[in-house]
Formats: C-alpha cells, sequence, structure tokens
C-alpha cells in the first residue's frame, strides 16, 4: 500500500492505495466518482477516459503510481453546470443511448477539441475512433463533435 | 462514498392525500380494465400501470419498464400525454419496482414495450382526461362536449377554466366512462414529435447510474474464474494462496445455470473489486475439461454441412417445392454462413445480492426484473413479498441482459459469505463466456425455368435458443425467423434442421433476424440475376404485401435506384421484425484497395411512430451493430472462444461508419416494434451492393471488405 496524493477536479485528494491499482478504480471506487466507465481494462474501448494534465488518457491502465501529483478531470469536473459546449452539443444532438460510453466520449472530444478546435470531419472520425459506442451513435456523435466546434 | 441502500419506490399504498389515481387492473396484456377514483378509496387494489394526478397538479406516471438506451424512458409518457392533453415535461416518470402480480410482465425484449403498452397508455389517458371534463361541467352545470382539455387546463367557450389539480377531488368520485373517445391520430400534437430524451442531460454529465455504479454498505466485490472450455468442471483450486492476497476474505466454487446446463466457476470475494482481481489473478483452478476440448467453428460447420443434407423439418411449405427441386436440372443453390457473436454491451455484466433470513435485495441493470424476483424466490424459498428488486439504467442490453445468470452467481455468493456481495464480469469473462448468437449455417436452393422461379428451398441449420438440451431433435420456427415468406413462390419450403451442442446460445438483438435474412436477402439477389430482372423489380413481382412494396418502391424511388452512379455500387434487401417493415439501400464505393459502405438509407413502415427521432437512433444503432457484426465474429477453438477482448473482436468504429439515412412513412396503423429495424438488412443489402460493385457474392460472414477492391 502507499499513499497517493491526486488532485481531482481541483481538489486535493490523498488516498492509500495499491499502487499498481489503474486510476479508474481509484476514481471510481476510493472517490466515489462513478461518472467514469469501467469497458475492457485494456484500453481498447475509452468508456474510461480522464484528462490528465491537457492530455486524454485510458484511465483503466494507467497505474496510479503515475498519477501522483497529477492534475485529473473526469466527466464530473468537466462543468459546473452540464454547460460545457460539447455536454450541450452532446443534448442538442441527442446522442446518447444507453449513456454509458458517452462520459468517455465527451472527454475525449472536449480534449480533443482543446487542441484542435476546427477539426474536419476526417479529424473528428480519426480523433473519436479511439471510443467504442456498441449502441452505435456514431452518426450523432460526429454531428455534435461537429457542432461543438462551431460554438 | 455515495451509497444507495434502500432505494425509495413509491407503490399506490403509499400514497397519501387526495390523488387522482387511473390504472389498469392485472390481467392479460390485452385485456385492459381500467380502474379510477382517489388514493384513499384504491387502496389494496392492484393496479398495473397507473397514473396519479395531485391537488397540486403534479403527474405522476409509474413505468414498469426498464430502460437500455432503446427511448421506451421518454415514449412511454409521450403516448400517456398526448390523451391526457398534459405538456410531456408536466409529467413526472417514476420507475416502479419488479413485480409480476401487479405490473405484469416488465421484461424488455423483442422491441415490445411499446406495441404492448400503446392501447394502455391511450385509455388511462382518455378515461383521466374526461373524468376531468365531466367534473368542470358538472361544476358548471353545462354539457361534457362544451368542456375542453389542452395544457392541463378544462376550459369552456365563456373562457373560464379550472386546472386539472383543482378538479382532481370531484373526478375521483365519478364512475369512469365506459369507452373514453380516443383522438384521431390526425389530431396528435405529441406523437410523431422528436420529443427530447429526458435521460440525455443524465447521461452527458456522469449522473445516470448503472448496476456496476451502485454500492451498498458492507458489501464484496467478487471476480470470477469461469472455465475458459465451455462446461469444464472444477476439480481444485489453490484457495490458501489466493486467500493469501491482501483484502481477499473468501473464495468460493460457485455456478450458474445457462439454458439447463450448469456453468462452473470459482469466485475472489474481497474489500474492492481490485483486490478480487489480484486474488484472481493467482487463483489457479484445475478443470476438468474431458471430452469438451473437441469442439472448434470449423468442425462446427462441417457437421452442419452434413446435416444440410437431411430433409429437415419444414417449418413453412406452399406447393410441392421438395419434389420439383429433386427432378429437375440446373438447380442454383447457395450456402451461407454466419458466425457466433457477443452482445457485449459496454456495462459489463454485474449484479449485486443481498441474500438474508426470510428477505432477499437486488440492485442491478436488469431487462428482466421479474425474473430475477422469480429465481431469489425459488432457489432460497423467499416470499417474492419479501424481495426487492432495485433496477438502474442499463449500459446497453441487446438480449444479454434478458438473462438471471449473473445475479445467480451473486445470490449464491451471498448465501454462501452472508454480506450483500456485487458480482463484475470482466470485458473478458463477457466475451468468451456466452451465451453467444447462434452460429448458422442457411442452404438455398432454387429453380428457374423461362425467367421465372419454380421452387425455391431455405433450409436453416443452427442451435435453436428455445431447444437447447433434451433428447427432441425436432426444428421449431423460431429458427425460421427473418425469412419471408410473404414472397410468393409457387412452391416455397423453410425447413429446419436442428443441431445441438454444448456452445449457449442466447437472444441477440434481431435473433434468427440478424443472420437468415443475409442469405435469404442475398439469394433474392442472386435469383434477380437469375432471371435477368432489376432486384427491386424481383421483389416486387413476387410481394402483393401493401407494406413490404410500399417500403421498397419507397426507397427505390429515395434513392433512385434506377440510376447508375459511376463507382459505386448499390444493393437492396427488405425485412420485417416485430411488425416493422424496412428496406434499406447500401452505396459502397471502392477505396484504398478495399469496398466499403458509402451511404446506407433505410425506409420503415412501423405504424404510427411515437418519436420519430428516438426510432432514427435505434435504426443508427441497429445498422452500426449489424455492420460490426458483418466484419467480426467469434471463433471457436479447442472448446472456448478465441477472442479475448476488443482487439481481437472488433466492434464498429466512427470512422468505420457510413451515413445513414433514416425516412420513416406515415401510417395510422398500431406501433410496431422499433428496436430491431435495420439490423437484419445490412448484412444482405451491404453484400448485395459488393457483388453489384465487384462481381463477388459475399457467402461467409466475418469478411474483411479492406482487401475487396
Amino acid at each position: 500500500m502507499a499513499i497517493i496524493n491526486l488532485t481531482v477536479n481541483g481538489e486535493k485528494k490523498t488516498i492509500e492505495v495499491d499502487p499498481e491499482m489503474p486510476l479508474l478504480w481509484a476514481i471510481r471506487e476510493n472517490l466515489g466518482l462513478t461518472g467514469t466507465k469501467f469497458g475492457c481494462g485494456i484500453a481498447q474501448c475509452g468508456s474510461c477516459t480522464v484528462r490528465i494534465d491537457g492530455e486524454s488518457v485510458r484511465s483503466c491502465t494507467y497505474p496510479l503510481s503515475a498519477a501522483e501529483g497529477k492534475s485529473i478531470v473526469t466527466i464530473e469536473g468537466l462543468s459546473e453546470d452540464n454547460d460545457h459546449p460539447v455536454q450541450q452539443a452532446w443534448i442538442e444532438e441527442q446522442v446518447p443511448q444507453c449513456g454509458y460510453c458517452q462520459s468517455g466520449q465527451i472527454m475525449n472530444a472536449a480534449i480533443f477539441l482543446e487542441k484542435n478546435p476546427h477539426p474536419t470531419d476526417e479529424e473528428i472520425d480519426q480523433a473519436m475512433s479511439g471510443i467504442l459506442c456498441r449502441c452505435g451513435c456514431y452518426t450523432r456523435i460526429k454531428k455534435a463533435v461537429k457542432r461543438a466546434s462551431l460554438s | 462514498m455515495e451509497t444507495i441502500t434502500r432505494r425509495k419506490f413509491i407503490q399506490l399504498s403509499s400514497i397519501t392525500g387526495t390523488f387522482l389515481i387511473v390504472g389498469c387492473v392485472p390481467g392479460k396484456e390485452e385485456a385492459t380494465k381500467v380502474v379510477t377514483g382517489l388514493a384513499s378509496q384504491l387502496k389494496g387494489i392492484n393496479l398495473n400501470q397507473f397514473i396519479s394526478i395531485g391537488t397540486d397538479n403534479s403527474i405522476l406516471l409509474f413505468n414498469h419498464r426498464p430502460e437500455m438506451g432503446q427511448g421506451t424512458f421518454q415514449s412511454i409518457p409521450m403516448i400517456l400525454a398526448e390523451e391526457l392533453e398534459v405538456n410531456i415535461e408536466d409529467i413526472d416518470i417514476h420507475q416502479s419496482e419488479a413485480n409480476r402480480e401487479v405490473y405484469g410482465s416488465q421484461m424488455v425484449v423483442g422491441s415490445r414495450s411499446i406495441q404492448t403498452e400503446y392501447a394502455k397508455l391511450r385509455l388511462m389517458g382518455a378515461t383521466a382526461r374526461e373524468l376531468l371534463k365531466q367534473a368542470a361541467a358538472n361544476r358548471w352545470g353545462i354539457n361534457i362536449k362544451d368542456c375542453t382539455a389542452e395544457n392541463a387546463v378544462i376550459s369552456q367557450t365563456n373562457g373560464e377554466s379550472f386546472t386539472y389539480g383543482e378538479l382532481v377531488e370531484d373526478a375521483g368520485k365519478l364512475d369512469p366512462p365506459e369507452s373514453p373517445p380516443l383522438k384521431d391520430p390526425s389530431a396528435f400534437k405529441i406523437i410523431g414529435q422528436p420529443v427530447w430524451r429526458s435521460d440525455i442531460p443524465l447521461k452527458t454529465n456522469g449522473a445516470a447510474k448503472y448496476g456496476i455504479d451502485i454500492s451498498v454498505p458492507g458489501m464484496l466485490h467478487a471476480s470470477i474464474e469461469r472455465s475458459p472450455v465451455f462446461l469444464g468442471k472444477v476439480l481444485s483450486f489453490n484457495e490458501d494462496e489466493v486467500l493469501a492476497v491482501p483484502g481477499v476474505k473468501h473464495v468460493f466454487k460457485t455456478s450458474r445455470q445457462v439454458y439447463g446446463r450448469t456453468r462452473e466457476g470459482v469466485a475472489v470475494l474481497a474489500e474492492s473489486y481490485w483486490a478480487s482481481i489480484k486474488g484472481r489473478n493467482v487463483l489457479k483452478v484445475e478443470w476438468d475439461n474431458q471430452g469438451l476440448e473437441e469442439i472448434n467453428s470449423d468442425t462446427i460447420f462441417n457437421k452442419y454441412r452434413q446435416e444440410s443434407k437431411k430433409k429437415g423439418d419444414e417449418l413453412f411449405g406452399r406447393g410441392d417445392a421438395l419434389s420439383i427441386l429433386n427432378s429437375s436440372a440446373g438447380v442454383i443453390t447457395a450456402e451461407y454462413e454466419t458466425p457466433y457473436q457477443a452482445h457485449v454491451p459496454m456495462e459489463p455484466m454485474n449484479a449485486i445480492v443481498h441474500i438474508e433470513e426470510g428477505r432477499a435485495e437486488f440492485w442491478g441493470s436488469t431487462q428482466n426484473p421479474n425474473g430475477i424476483k422469480s429465481f431469489l424466490s425459488r432457489q432460497y424459498e423467499i416470499d417474492e413479498a419479501n424481495i426487492k428488486i432495485n433496477y438502474t439504467f442499463m449500459g446497453g442490453g441487446f438480449g444479454r441482459r434478458s438473462m438471471t445468470d449473473v445475479a445467480e452467481e451473486a445470490a449464491d455468493l451471498s448465501f454462501k459469505s452472508g454480506k450483500p456481495v456485487k458480482v463484475v464480469w470482466s470485458r473478458e469473462d463477457d466475451q468468451t463466456q456466452g451465451p453467444f448468437r447462434a452460429a448458422s449455417l442457411n442452404v438455398l436452393r432454387a429453380v428457374v425455368k423461362d425467367d421465372e422461379v419454380k421452387a425455391v428451398e431455405h433450409k436453416v441449420v443452427a442451435q435453436e435458443i428455445r431447444n437447447q438440451t433434451g433428447d427432441s431433435m425436432e426444428a421449431g420456427r423460431q429458427l425460421m425467423g427473418g425469412i419471408t415468406t410473404a414472397y410468393l413462390f409457387p412452391n416455397f419450403t423453410v425447413r429446419g434442421v436442428l443441431q445441438k451442442h454444448h456452445v449457449p446460445i442466447s437472444y441477440w438483438r434481431a435473433v434468427y433476424h440478424s443472420t437468415n435474412p443475409f442469405a435469404h436477402e442475398s439469394f433474392m439477389d442472386e435469383l434477380a440475376h437469375a432471371t435477368g430482372r432489376d432486384p427491386v423489380e424481383f421483389r416486387l413481382n413476387l410481394l402483393e404485401h401493401p407494406r413490404y412494396r410500399r417500403v421498397l418502391e419507397e426507397a427505390a424511388r429515395i434513392t433512385n435506384w434506377g440510376e447508375k452512379k459511376e463507382g459505386i455500387g448499390r444493393g437492396i434487401a427488405v425485412v420485417e421484425r416485430s411488425g416493422a417493415h424496412f428496406a434499406m439501400v447500401v452505396d459502397v464505393e471502392k477505396k484504398d484497395g478495399g469496398v466499403f459502405p458509402k451511404k446506407i438509407t433505410t425506409v420503415l413502415d412501423l405504424g404510427i411512430c411515437i418519436n420519430p427521432d428516438t426510432v432514427r437512433a435505434q435504426t443508427e444503432g441497429s445498422i452500426v451493430m449489424g455492420l460490426g457484426a458483418f466484419y467480426s465474429g467469434l471463433t471457436i477453438e479447442n472448446g472456448a472462444v478465441a477472442e479475448q477482448n476488443f482487439h481481437t473482436y472488433q466492434l464498429l468504429r466512427i470512422d468505420q461508419c457510413p451515413e445513414i439515412e433514416t425516412h420513416i412513412l406515415e401510417s395510422i396503423a398500431d406501433p410496431d416494434g422499433a428496436g430491431e429495424s435495420g439490423l437484419p438488412t445490412v448484412a444482405p443489402a451491404l453484400a448485395n451492393a459488393v457483388f453489384d460493385l465487384t462481381g463477388k457474392r459475399i457467402r461467409k460472414l466475418p469478411v474483411d471488405l479492406s482487401v475487396f477492391g
């Protein structure tokens, strides 16, 4: 067991955990932020996507030892009132069906648009191709990322 | 950490104060009887779905169908609001608990929710509206015909009005009208509108809770190692070494039933999910796999090919197809193969169960809350009244969550440990354990003379979900799902050759409609070419059924079917599923050495469409799932699934998703099921388009189109 210091959604947190544990389970179980989801455990589906120091990271394979001292943003910390342009675009385009993967989709899209505010359709496809949606909301995700990029 | 303890479910018996209640008494789905009155008078009466209107104008609807992304969370209140003459946002939806006696079927399968609830919801809404109008008419001393209901207010021509809340007490004392007038569909204001879904904001900020997000005080986390080889039995395991892992509390042998077969595993129970995984990583189980490892996808299909030579059981027959086929030369024959598929909802399977003396409780995401309740009652001899089923949003279901097996595991482990136990399957567990969509071999034969099809035989060789064990080898009608017998071939036989072995199968979105139409509608395309006809014209010549004809004609018109486009191949298919009829046109093009779908256009006739945006979403999702199943499938190797996770079992990704266009045709017929529309047509329409462009027939799935150019 080890003491790990994290900044999550702007708040400093100290937890005592197995440092080999992936960040995802600390977020979900130790911090109780269940908006970040477990999907595959091998960084193939992206449901667990969070922002770490400005990058889009798959938290299911990110060891806690590497997160020490880092600033982490989860879906719960993306906006105060669900008013981030990506969240708004997701509502406007009525994207989610079951909704399970959408935290990962929204986080990945938000981080992508920070780096590339005016992407082409191909760039959107490429940036979002790491996040799986079994309900098949892809046509709406494309439209929503485009809409957010224009807002 | 947030915990949900005993989630509050409001029932009729807990409503106090003055409320007008309109509900249906339990009974056969079709025999709807409406009961009305004030809450205080109706205590003790079991009501199926019901609405409650308060003196403060509050309107509660008790919805008993779980939500997995299909959108009934929104479309059910839309139907009610239409007849009740209120705004959709005036209705507060409460999810009711699992209780078969009170609510009847709560299973969400086969695109049935709207089909079975539509008439009941309209009747309840219209009854409440007419009672409120009558109450107002009595107060004013006028005829009910001179009262109008709109926006939760009853008015008369002189401008006077009462809110619904002001009329609740009077309305509750009136006898309900025998048959309240239902609105003419042409007057619908809410039904047919693309109303935004109220669950969507919750699904954009992490607030929506799924089974996997629930945590109850004192619970243990369980991860279960199950035999990779189907039906392997536990011989021994290294319990002491696993118990030495920090956080691990117990190691138990456990099991679950899957369609009459016992599937064994060894569970590691720990204080946290991660500790259960660490324990499982050191767990070593010795399995008895004797005789179980000899099964492979190749051996399965080789066997199926041999079996296809059998005559099989007739599932549908017209004329005498077999004698014509057996006495004619130049019979056209084609074999089509489809693989096993996993459901893989994005939320891995999970369940929490707490078994206590004389009571039990479940928390989780399920398509079948009553099934879990019945199981717990039966298995642990607990009165259903003392079993609480708390169900959440589902992170996808696609049929997998209609089974109760994961709850069975959690119950067994709770019973053994005395604690509430949360079982979470890993993705590898989910993908390799099944049950799966059945693999199938379809063999089609036809005789064509003078450019006319004289006889057709469609033979399905597959396992049947309803008949997986036991001695009976007679094929059932389930096997012929998705085969269009409306094609008026003068001699037409559909036959099944039932297969039985121990690869577990179950209901997967669209079920046999996800496999048979690939063969059937591809073969129609082959026959169109064999008779020198255009594929649309060929089908129209054989179909009198107005809805098949309508969707085909509209699809041809909307896509300018007759017009040839340079570099574009086009394919069409038409299927009926859950009453909905749909035709699909797929356009493909060559790119980077492969052939890829560029655009998919679907034309649907599904009766009255409650929420067109939800129907479009379901169609888009069905197409994506169908495309994924075109490109990727499961392989059985040495008695186990070879593809362990998403790196080898490829679901469709966003950059593979073509343009999708969905057209919903106007109709005044009662609604059909929308949740699987589009899935059955994807494979044949795409394969037909690839043939149109390249001249190559695809008869075996999955297929890699990136090398097809």
